[in-house]
């Protein structure tokens, strides 16, 4: 299997005035492509803080992460962002979408970031808009769709670039119970249909209970990782 | 891209953006007003001066206007008079030549400075005809005859058909005597004018003073005093060829030229504060929507915005609220102003103060390129390079802490 995420010895120290908080204390973790893993833990357990290590939005204190077989620790932030531009997709809990632009837009923006040409870009904004079910509602703008359409315009956009992962941070916390689920099982489909790595912050026994991979943290450190074969939908 | 969302974005908060506006828009369509009104202010005390004896430029021997001698004279003063006046900018010239003397009217005498005049020459480029008071100006034909100021008249107990005695200089050293025959009386409202100076035909003062065809100066009219200055330098070709030098508005008339300057920086001042006011309430409207924003901003760069391209983004917000802002502005203060200048702005009360210059109590804005866009370029100008304080702080966001803000 290919490593698309390596981590040795990560640690991350935040200063609060002159109190120092370890929110991760020594990571070891590797995520191998076309994991559909989860990242469980207590809330201050250090999940968002591992999450944003691993996509280039913070620095870790000591240690080394590698996307794809890359260093990113040393990277500048121009590189960074590159990086996030190109080999991450971010789902967070809310707040995802740029509100003045359509769901299409949202989702052709980083393609314009990246430099797509634009006959290009609505093609493949149009395609994953219609991976996540979405087709019918490209023109509309994040506030005329619901929790659920959103987070999905959220997906979308992650995949749009192709990324060597998607990092998924508490993606159903705001969401009803059915929409949680409606929304793990499209990433669970694209996991299975086009081979995406995924990687989701969570503590919804749900959202665990459907994904592959288990992996628990506590304290900022892992404290187990198993491998299990996916249990069958129950009937809604 | 990033224009289009910067549009966008500036269209989030309707209310505010239309406040913003409203304030680049009128304090730019003041600066127009204000700004066309002082130049017009100017215009006029400059031309209505000008026109009552000077002329908009003056054509002289060397070193005449330091010391004013009857002996620094132009030869052929018609030569040169016909080239000028053959130039597109020139309306008409006049010659003159000036000396002191000293009028009496029986035991009463008063000092005077006395400029002989080519009578219709000088009707085309002075006004002082307009200003007589009582009898009538020079004419063609006239031999013996003198106006004056009212108040020097007064002095000398005069009366209109009254004879003058008038001693002076010759070129030569010799005494210069004549008796004339007073014909007007002129009062311009100016003290020196009206107690120092009498005019008599440019032939009689020739004969008198022993000089001949020459005259001392030529006095040289346009439509626009703009018109001169913009032709000064063919001006002084023409005069140089004849070993003579043009002396333009601001050096004939010194002190108006300080008056305005002295207007101007007073008036730079109100400009600058009106600027900072501006650029003061727009970026702090500007700071208020990027600190409302901070959480959308670390999401912008979670998906892989650069923090330069972000500041970028914001930048072009301000420039596309500067340009719309100044547009509008440009345009409202040229069409008020345009629409007062149709019938100019008059000034009843100041009438006293201004005929000290010769002015007329209504006011013409003078609307030109200067006028509309000198102050809404500062405004927006200013506001884009203030921009840099948005710019600089969104640039050292860093992402985590910035989707931490709540
Ligand atoms: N920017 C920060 N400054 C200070 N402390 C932080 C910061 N981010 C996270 N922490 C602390 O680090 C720990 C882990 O936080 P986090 O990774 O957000 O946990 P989780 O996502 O599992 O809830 C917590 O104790 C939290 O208070
Ligand atoms: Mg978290």
């Amino acid at each position: 299997m290919t490593a698309i995420v390596e981590c040795r010895g990560v640690t991350k120290h935040y200063r609060l005035g002159t109190i120092d908080v370890a929110a991760l204390r020594g990571v070891d973790l590797t995520i191998d492509k076309g994991d559909f893993a989860s990242l469980a833990g207590p809330s201050g357990s250090g999940k968002t803080t591992l999450l944003n290590a691993i996509g280039g939005l913070d620095r870790p204190t000591k240690g080394s992460i590698k996307i794809e077989g890359h260093e990113i620790t040393a990277l500048n932030a121009n590189a960074l962002a590159d990086l996030r531009l190109r080999k991450i997709g971010f789902v967070f809990q809310a707040y995802n979408l740029i509100p003045v632009l359509s769901a299409v837009e949202n989702v052709e923006f980083i393609l314009q970031l990246m430099g797509v040409e634009a006959a290009a870009r609505r093609a493949r904004a149009k395609e994953v808009l219609r991976d996540v079910g979405l087709e019918g509602l490209e023109n509309r703008r994040p506030a005329r769709l619901s929790g659920g359409q959103q987070q999905r315009v959220a997906v979308a956009r992650a995949l749009a670039s192709k990324p060597a992962i998607v990092l998924a941070d508490e993606p159903t916390a705001n969401l009803d119970t059915k929409t949680a689920e409606d929304l793990i099982a499209l990433m669970s489909g694209l996991n299975d249909r086009l081979g995406t790595t995924f990687l989701m912050a969570t503590h919804d026994a749900r959202v665990i209970s459907r994904t592959r991979r288990h992996i628990v943290i506590s304290d900022g450190g892992i404290t187990s990782d198993e491998r299990r074969k996916l249990a069958e939908a129950e009937p809604a | 891209m990033l224009f289009d969302l910067a549009w966008r974005n500036i269209w989030r908060q309707p209310h505010r953006t239309a406040l913003s506006l409203t304030s680049i828009v009128l304090a730019s369509a003041i600066t127009v007003f204000v700004l066309s009104l002082q130049l017009g202010t100017y215009g006029t005390m400059k031309e209505s001066v000008l026109k009552l004896m000077d002329g908009f430029a003056q054509a002289q021997p060397k070193g005449y206007s330091d010391d004013p001698d009857i002996r620094k004279a132009i030869s052929d003063p018609q030569a040169l008079m016909t080239r000028l006046e053959g130039m597109p900018a020139v309306t008409a010239t006049a010659p003159r030549a000036t000396t002191y003397v000293v009028l009496s009217n029986g035991p009463r005498s008063y000092g005077a400075a006395v400029f002989g005049v080519d009578p219709s020459k000088e009707a085309e480029v002075s006004t002082l005809h307009k200003t007589i008071v009582e009898g009538r100006y020079l004419r063609e034909g006239d031999t013996d005859a003198a106006i004056l100021g009212a108040a020097l008249a007064r002095n000398l107990k005069l009366s209109l058909g009254d004879k003058l005695i008038m001693l002076g200089a010759a070129e030569d050293g010799s005494v210069a005597a004549d008796a004339l025959t007073v014909v007007g009386l002129f009062a311009t409202g100016a003290p020196e004018a009206d107690r120092q100076v009498v005019e008599i035909p440019l032939t009689r003062f020739q004969t008198d003073f022993a000089i001949g065809k020459r005259a001392n100066v030529i006095a040289i009219a346009g439509r626009h005093l703009s018109d001169i200055q913009s032709a000064l330098p063919e001006l002084r070709a023409a005069a140089h060829e004849k070993g003579l030098v043009v002396r333009n508005w601001a050096q004939l008339e010194p002190a108006l030229n300080d008056v305005i300057l002295l207007d101007a920086s007073f008036s730079l001042l109100m400009y600058v504060s009106l600027v900072v006011i501006v650029v003061f309430i727009i970026l702090n409207t500007l700071l208020m929507s990027v600190l409302e924003r901070t959480r959308e901003f670390g999401m912008l760069m979670a998906i892989g915005m650069r923090p330069a391209q972000i500041g970028r983004m914001i930048w072009i917000e301000l420039l596309l609220l500067a340009c719309i802002g100044v547009a509008l502005g440009i345009a409202l203060g040229s069409a008020i102003t345009a629409w007062v200048a149709r019938d100019g702005i008059s000034f009843p009360s100041a009438e006293a103060l201004f005929s000290r210059w010769h002015m007329p109590a209504t006011i013409y804005p003078q609307l030109d390129a200067v006028s509309a866009l000198a102050g809404p370029l500062a405004i927006g100008t200013a506001i884009i390079v203030a921009g840099i304080v948005p710019y600089l702080r969104v640039r050292s966001l860093c992402p985590v802490s910035a989707m931490r803000a709540s």
